[in-house]
């Protein structure tokens, strides 16, 4: 009886070695409203999102509100934006996140309205086409020459438009808070006026699920 | 009468077990020859491909995909190599991703399959990669798409550095509570790579500046990587009608696994056994057969450099971005600890079966049925291989020369330098330079001799 139990135990645990588990992937499409996962090392969906959304949206309101109907009866036509670009300044890479901030601003731009962006692929071809750097284009001579070009391209624009992500590091023992900043500029390139947005969220990284529980 | 016949079916039922271990002994032996034939197949392929015969080293790799199921994947990865040298990167890519998904599906898999090979070896779990491997496969994967579409390959940058930090995140801690991974070599060609990227789209260049710091963070001896950042925080890609020219060389024979007997720690199980058996009631077989552990071999590499000159103009020799040797020794040294413990773990197992037989047959010490058990346990433990599984076609070194050109054709000429001086025959190849644009070129240097051809981006 003993050694039937021996071999019997034997083969149960062999079989279930060579059953094993299969490391499939495994996915699901996540529909508006469902809670999304949250970066548990840097910045991700749950940050930008918020952070787009918010500078985005103020922005806008505040430029609408001053477009008021004109005197003849009709809304003024929009102001052409040139979306530079995003810059990434704070301590996280970014990675693949950077496209997509600046395809969601220039897509909520494009939506409100109240400015008409210019394609991304002639700022592109500008900015190749006359070799200067996104932070090169406050120079009075450089800014005239990326407006001559992207005038020959028959891409003429009023404002400047700069996203910059910044971030700032709290740290306490082994756990730390990060405040993202998301400063959305607009230089007026007749005028040098600005007008500036900014929307921020602050973020808790714990070593432990106890550690976020005693201080989350 | 009957109480004879009882006897009789009593030893029989007795020799049960022991029947059924000398089968399961019979057929690990069986298995374990598969392992020799990864090992001479590899060597075939490195030789085929070292001697400049691609088609023999296709042949060979051909042949193992057919026949070997485990060593399916690193003969993937030795076929992207080939197919890389031979200008195809398309289907270099084709496999690089097969792998790198295989690799990846397997890292969440591995605990029937490592069960199984506690009474066997490694060599019976599907390969799933050294941790370079699984870094560089994502490299790889940056170039081959650069010298084709280029679409995807800003991705698989970024995953290189994704797949690092993972493997550290991931790592089991030692019992000091240190994790050992923490002193990997970080692979600097990711970065480099996405930093080239985003500088060509002329808009990015606070990513290129943040890619080259981690480049000079991560690779210091590379001496292009201050000017690059140099470049990227206050400098501009090209001058107007110009474009950049990359030349990337793969230097040197590359890292490869032999097996080697671990010559302490027998010693150390052979007397932990006798002590056992000597105050045990029941004996342990002796640690007779080797345990046997894979080694990493680099070998010599007497390139040191690639010399590049264009239209018969010197341009700079290329510098070394990633030392795959080096990185592939320093890894294994700090997993070496580990493998030595999972290799002691197996024996004790094997050693644990063997016990357990023997007190269920209720074979004591000195008794015939003692005496087979161990001759079994010693004949199961020297089944024991060596897992020698690695991606052996990997260059040692992956060097770089970044030249600004004027748009249009130029002729490039490389020449490989030896610390001597410049060693073997130069090989040339004519690209074209499109203003404000990145132009890629690959050579593969093993030896003095140029092996395949100049890969480029116009294909």
């Amino acid at each position: 009886m003993h050694r039937r139990c021996f071999l019997r135990s034997g083969f149960i645990t062999l079989a279930g070695c060579l059953g094993g588990c299969r490391g499939n992937q495994y996915a699901e499409v996540k529909q508006p409203g469902d809670p999304g996962m949250v970066g548990s090392h840097q910045a991700g969906a749950e940050t930008w999102q918020p952070l787009m959304h918010e500078a985005v949206a103020k922005l806008l309101g505040r430029h609408a509100a001053a477009r008021q109907v004109g005197p003849n009866g009709l809304p003024p036509p929009p102001l052409r934006i040139c979306f530079v670009g995003v810059e990434n300044k704070s301590s996280e890479e970014i990675g693949d996140f950077k496209d997509q901030i600046y395809e969601q601003i220039d897509t909520k731009i494009l939506e409100s309205q109240v400015f008409q962006p210019v394609s991304k692929r002639f700022v592109d071809a500008g900015l190749m086409q006359t070799r200067l750097r996104p932070d090169m284009l406050m120079i009075p001579a450089n800014q005239r020459m990326f407006t001559a070009v992207m005038e020959q391209q028959g891409q003429p624009f009023d404002y400047l438009l700069y996203a910059t992500i910044t971030s700032g590091t709290t740290r306490e023992n082994k756990d730390y808070q990060r405040d993202y900043l998301l400063t959305m500029e607009l230089v007026d390139i007749h005028t040098g006026q600005y007008d500036k947005q900014a929307a921020t969220l602050s973020k808790g990284y714990y070593h432990s699920r106890l550690s976020r529980l005693v201080k989350g | 009468m009957t109480d004879d016949r009882s006897l009789i079916d009593h030893r029989r039922y007795r020799l049960r077990p022991l029947i059924c271990l000398s089968l399961a002994v019979s057929c690990l032996l069986f298995a374990a020859v598969g392992c020799a034939t990864h090992e001479r197949r590899l060597l075939a392929i490195r030789d085929g491909f070292y001697s400049g015969d691609l088609i023999e080293a296709e042949t060979a790799l051909d042949e193992g995909l057919k026949r070997d199921r485990r060593d399916g994947e690193v003969l993937l990865l030795e076929r992207s190599i080939v197919d890389l040298a031979e200008g195809r990167p398309k289907q270099a890519e084709a496999a690089l991703r097969t792998v790198r998904d295989r690799f990846e599906e397997l890292e969440g898999a591995r605990l029937g399959k490592a069960a199984i090979s506690l009474i066997t070896d490694d060599t019976y779990k599907a390969y799933c990669g050294e941790d370079y491997e699984k870094v560089l496969i994502r490299a790889f994967l940056s170039l081959a798409n650069l010298l084709g579409d280029g679409q995807d390959a800003a991705a698989y940058a970024l995953q290189v550095t994704d797949k690092q930090q993972q493997i550290i995140e991931a790592a089991t801690k030692d019992g000091d509570g240190n994790n050992p991974k923490l002193a990997y070599k970080q692979v600097a060609l990711g970065p480099y790579l996405h930093g080239l990227i985003r500088e060509a789209t002329h808009s990015n260049y606070d990513d290129a500046a943040r890619a080259s710091s981690l480049v000079v963070s991560w690779r210091p001896e590379f001496r292009y990587g201050r000017a690059d950042l140099e470049r990227a925080r206050h400098g501009r890609h090209s001058a107007p009608g110009n474009g950049v020219l990359y030349v990337f060389t793969l230097v040197g024979r590359g890292p490869y696994k032999e097996e080697a007997i671990e010559l302490p720690t027998q010693i150390s199980l052979l007397i932990a056994d006798r002590i056992i058996s000597a105050t045990n009631k029941y004996s342990l077989p002796p640690t007779i057969a080797p345990v046997k552990v894979p080694k990493i071999v680099v070998p010599p590499n007497y390139i040191t450099n690639v010399g590049v000159s264009v239209d018969g103009r010197y341009a700079g020799p290329t510098e070394t971005i990633t030392d795959i040797g080096r990185m592939a020794a320093e890894q294994h040294e700090a997993i070496y600890p580990r493998i030595i413990a999972d290799a002691v773990v197996r024996r004790v197992v094997k050693k644990a079966v063997v016990l357990g037989a023997k007190e269920a047959l209720g074979a004591n010490q000195a008794t015939m049925t003692s005496i087979a058990l161990d001759v079994v346990g010693i004949a199961w433990e020297a089944t024991e291989a060596a897992d020698t599984r690695c991606w052996g076609l990997l260059p040692d070194k992956i060097q770089v020369l970044r030249v600004e050109l004027p748009a249009g054709t130029h002729v490039v000429t490389l020449q490989p330098i030896s610390q001597y001086g410049t060693n073997g025959g130069a090989e040339q190849q004519t690209v074209t330079i499109l203003d404000g644009r990145n132009t890629y070129l690959l050579a593969n240097f093993p030896d003095a001799r140029l092996v395949g051809r100049m890969v480029t981006n116009e294909l």
